[in-house]
């Protein structure tokens, strides 16, 4: 529950002044029904300004799916507030929702393009349908995704193909294209890269990176807080539904404060080993609560 | 000579006197691997274009790659497992000095589990739902070393403390939906040292797992290296994860090893394209670009 | 999906069949040599130049009616398996969508209409609203409707918790969208497996009832009918029944045959059976099948 750093120095976040594109206050979500009911989150504060890259960090059960998932509007909160691109959208009923989806502010990448793709649709089916959803011509949405595959590295002939003849990395790359080509405020990754292999892996960072320049502000949510680590600036850590960490990326990796944010940098294997040693990752563990 | 699991079971305290007594490469390897080659046999197509390395008790062997670099498919010709179709079409696999080739099916059954043995990635598929997890170790136990009921039961519990499983007496009596991604892992891991094998095969086994979680299963990997010289061959995908735990790396792409070295060499002075580009990805993406020697500014 | 459907043996041997019996349909009256109703005293004649597979008890030929009477099983079975089809799926996909109330209700529905026996609920409609084939088929429609609305309901809610719905979601799609562009051809292969077991299903509905008499007027003629005529005349002619009844069978094991051809090419595991079937070289994989990295 700690609170953003006071130290919050790198240049590239939250530009002051500038609108967020995604503020959430207080949020509480709860899933199932009187005595089953649980908690899934409990208040969690974020804001994300425009065009800034955001490390969601979470493990199994952290409640980082569900706080994407609030933020799509595919699940209600039981408190607090969400607010997208200056709008309120804590009460948004269907067709709220769906007007604001059609404007195309908000968009999500899956972790299993396999599964995200319709396995039945061309590429060019699948990357058009945003675009069509929003009202564009058939033309004008093929010519925007035409224009749109060199972002992304992908050669024109793919247009014609299904998703199963494809590379996993390929298929990300879809994904991503899919979701970028409305132009949105803001995207929402749920682990990107974890289903690639390291060149891959590469690729897609790096086109991410690139299409940071155009002014999209980036969620990526990840268990692994050594695949975003690089990418974003700022680095928030869920555990068991609270928020204990953010702050700048170089803080919570180079100078972590929440003992569960401390075993988590302690745990993640790097070319030079774990930062903590076993009896000092065993010592953060008994922190936690049990 | 003592085996794995009376050495881990007697909890050898004297941390000084590990099995990796000697110098590598000193006495016979476990496992040598000399330049396999393994090909489709329905197309003939060559996929894996020559392995090898020497694996010497308590030394870890550590196979870097995508997937279809071949990592997984070496893996498993060195436990007789190929799929079908496939085939060892070159070099040769001596376990314990014996080439695997000459071994009859009989010769084979007592040697795994018993010599090598392997943990692989997604261990529930490893499990049968139904069965609690002592009964399934146990079965191991029985049939590897003839034991009865009640020794069995014992020392199923003694290896689920080995494995570091806090209430083992509970996770005995449990079912597979009943734990964690990483206890099963660890459950697996028990299974898999539980006829005292020498050599362990650890394919993409933390893979899955909470980067928290890794990290125990890591630890407990060079435990049983460091108290019974289990010999270990670690497969991942993730270089950082090889360079945590292995003396020798082999980083394979599309069938071929690029580049074969001692960690260290490998990670400071890295010899091939592919390895850079590995390690690079490490250090623009990774904690590396924090962690470690200051980079760039600041 | 029919292109695909042909590339299989099978499939081509059921659509060639089951064609042959449409065209029989259309033509068929056109075809018959004589007049289907005409009475003659050759009676029960054996198999002749002029009456090809003899005549029956009233000296009519017995081809005749057999071609004649091949429409009215066509249509009939065609009938059960739209009538079920729309009854069926329609409501089957939109429970998925519209609702808890629509889902309790529809689900309840189909329950209850399991739970009745169509044939004797058939001739029990026939007594209420006039003997006719077309309501009699109507009827069996309905109620062997079910089977459309669970298989087309399991599959659109495979499809509606699909990660690809989600994203057309979340991109504003509305449900109608989605049902179009995503779950259609999903619920498609399922749903033609099913009509075409139902056209079967159908032939032998049609062919029960009128062998029973229900739903034709005496004169006219029919396979059931047909059967059943013969049958009481084994003594003077043993085979005759034979013929009736192998169309019966043949038709209805077409109608199988191409329900399991479209099982077999449909989807993802049919295009990698077809793709195989291509280029039969027995690969298993196309790098390394083993569980790797990734997944």
């Amino acid at each position: 529950m700690t609170a953003d750093r006071p130290d919050d120095d790198t240049g590239t976040v939250t530009g002051a002044g500038a609108r967020p594109v995604l503020d959430v206050t207080g949020l509480e979500v709860h899933y199932g029904r009187r005595r089953r009911r649980r908690r899934a989150l409990h208040g969690v504060s974020l804001t994300v300004a425009p065009g800034e890259t955001v490390g969601l960090i979470g493990e199994t059960g952290s409640g980082k799916s569900t706080l994407a998932r609030t933020v799509l509007g595919l699940v209600r909160p039981s408190a607090g507030s969400v607010v997208v691109d200056g709008e309120d959208v804590t009460a948004h009923g269907a067709r709220q929702w769906r007007d604001l989806r059609r404007r195309g502010v908000v968009q999500y990448v899956f972790q299993d393009p396999l599964r995200s793709l319709d396995p039945d649709l061309t590429v060019e089916a699948s990357l058009t349908e945003p675009l069509l959803v929003r009202g564009a011509t058939r033309p004008e949405a093929a010519a925007r995704v035409r224009a749109f595959l060199p972002r992304v590295r992908l050669p024109e002939d793919l247009l014609g193909r299904l998703p199963g003849e494809l590379s996993g990395g390929q298929r990300q790359r879809i994904a991503v294209a899919r979701a970028l080509v409305t132009e949105p405020r803001l995207v929402l990754l749920d682990e990107p890269v974890s289903a690639l292999d390291s060149a891959n892996r590469v690729q897609v960072l790096e086109i991410l990176k690139e299409l940071r320049e155009s002014g999209v502000a980036l969620v990526f949510i990840s268990h692994d807080l050594g695949s975003v680590a690089g990418i974003a600036d700022r680095i928030a850590v869920l555990y068991r539904g609270e928020l204990v960490e953010v702050g700048a990326a170089r803080d919570v990796v180079g100078r972590p404060e929440h003992p569960y944010t401390r075993l988590l940098v302690g745990s993640a294997p790097t070319l030079r080993g774990t930062s903590a040693d076993r009896g000092e990752r065993a010592a953060l563990r008994a922190l936690l609560p049990a | 000579m003592t085996t794995v699991s009376e050495k881990l079971l007697t909890r050898a305290e004297e941390t000084g006197t590990p099995g990796r007594a000697g110098p590598p490469g000193s006495a016979v390897p476990l496992l040598s691997l000399r330049g396999v080659r393994i090909a489709d046999g329905s197309d003939g197509r060559e996929i894996v274009h020559g392995v090898s390395f020497d694996l010497t008790p308590g030394k870890v062997v550590g196979i870097v790659g995508e997937s279809g670099s071949g990592k997984t498919l070496t893996c498993r010709a060195a436990l007789g497992i190929l799929p079908p179709h496939f085939e060892v079409t070159g070099g040769s696999v001596e376990i314990e000095g014996t080439d695997i080739s000459t071994l009859s099916p009989a010769r084979w059954t007592a040697l795994r589990g018993a010599t090598i043995s392997a943990v692989f990635q997604d261990p529930a598929s490893y499990l049968n739902p139904s069965l609690r997890i002592g009964r399934q170790i146990a079965e191991v136990v029985r049939v590897k070393k003839g034991l009865g009921r009640r020794e069995a039961r014992q020392r199923v519990l003694a290896l689920l403390r080995a494995v570091h499983l806090q209430e083992a007496e509970l996770v005995h009596d449990q079912y597979p939906f009943e734990l964690s991604g990483g206890m099963l892992q660890r459950v697996l891991v028990a299974a898999a040292i539980a006829a005292d094998p020498r050599i362990l095969i650890a394919d993409e086994a933390t893979t899955a797992l909470d980067v928290t979680v890794q990290a125990e299963i890591l630890d407990l990997l060079a435990d049983l290296r460091d108290r019974a010289g289990l010999a270990l061959v670690v497969v991942s995908h993730d270089l950082a994860v090889v360079a945590q735990l292995c003396d020798e790396v082999l980083v394979m792409r599309q069938g071929e090893v690029v580049e074969q070295g001692p960690t260290r060499r490998v990670l400071d002075h890295p010899r091939h394209d592919y390895t850079r580009m590995l390690i690079r990805g490490h250090e623009s993406y990774g904690l590396e670009k924090f962690l470690g020697q200051p980079k760039e500014e600041s | 999906m029919l292109r695909r459907v042909l590339s299989l043996t099978s499939g081509r041997i059921a659509v060639a069949i089951l064609a042959a019996v449409a065209l029989l349909a259309v033509l068929g009256p056109l075809l018959a040599p004589q007049d289907p109703l005409a009475t003659s005293d050759n009676a029960l004649a054996a198999v002749s130049g002029s009456h090809w597979l003899g005549t029956d008890y009233l000296g009519r030929d017995v081809l005749s009616r057999l071609l004649d009477g091949s429409r009215v099983s066509v249509l009939g079975a065609l009938e059960v398996a739209l009538t079920a089809l729309v009854v069926g799926a329609v409501p089957g996909i939109l429970s998925v969508y519209l609702g808890r109330v629509f889902e309790w209700v529809t689900l309840r529905l189909a329950d209850t209409l399991v739970a009745l026996p169509f044939l004797l609920f058939a001739v029990a409609v026939i007594a209420l609203l006039g003997n006719g084939l077309t309501q009699a088929m109507l009827v069996t429609g309905v109620l062997v409707s079910p089977l459309f609305y669970r298989v087309s309901r399991a599959a659109t809610l495979t499809v509606a918790r699909s990660q690809y719905v989600e994203a057309a979601l979340i991109s504003g799609a509305s449900v109608g969208r989605v049902v179009r562009r995503h779950v259609w051809s999903k619920v498609l292969p399922p749903v033609s497996v099913a009509f075409a077991q139902t056209i079967g299903t159908g032939f032998v509905i049609v062919s029960s009832l009128t062998f029973l008499g229900i739903g034709v007027q005496p004169p006219e003629p029919t396979w059931g009918g047909l059967l059943a005529s013969d049958l009481g005349y084994l003594s003077h002619r043993p085979w005759a029944p034979l013929v009736p009844a192998l169309l019966i069978m043949i038709t209805v094991w077409a109608g199988n045959l191409l329900a399991d051809a479209i099982r077999d090419v449909s989807g993802e595991a049919g295009r990698a059976l077809l793709k195989g079937r291509g280029a039969r070289t027995g690969r298993p994989g196309r790098s390394e099948p083993a569980p790797a990295g990734g997944a």
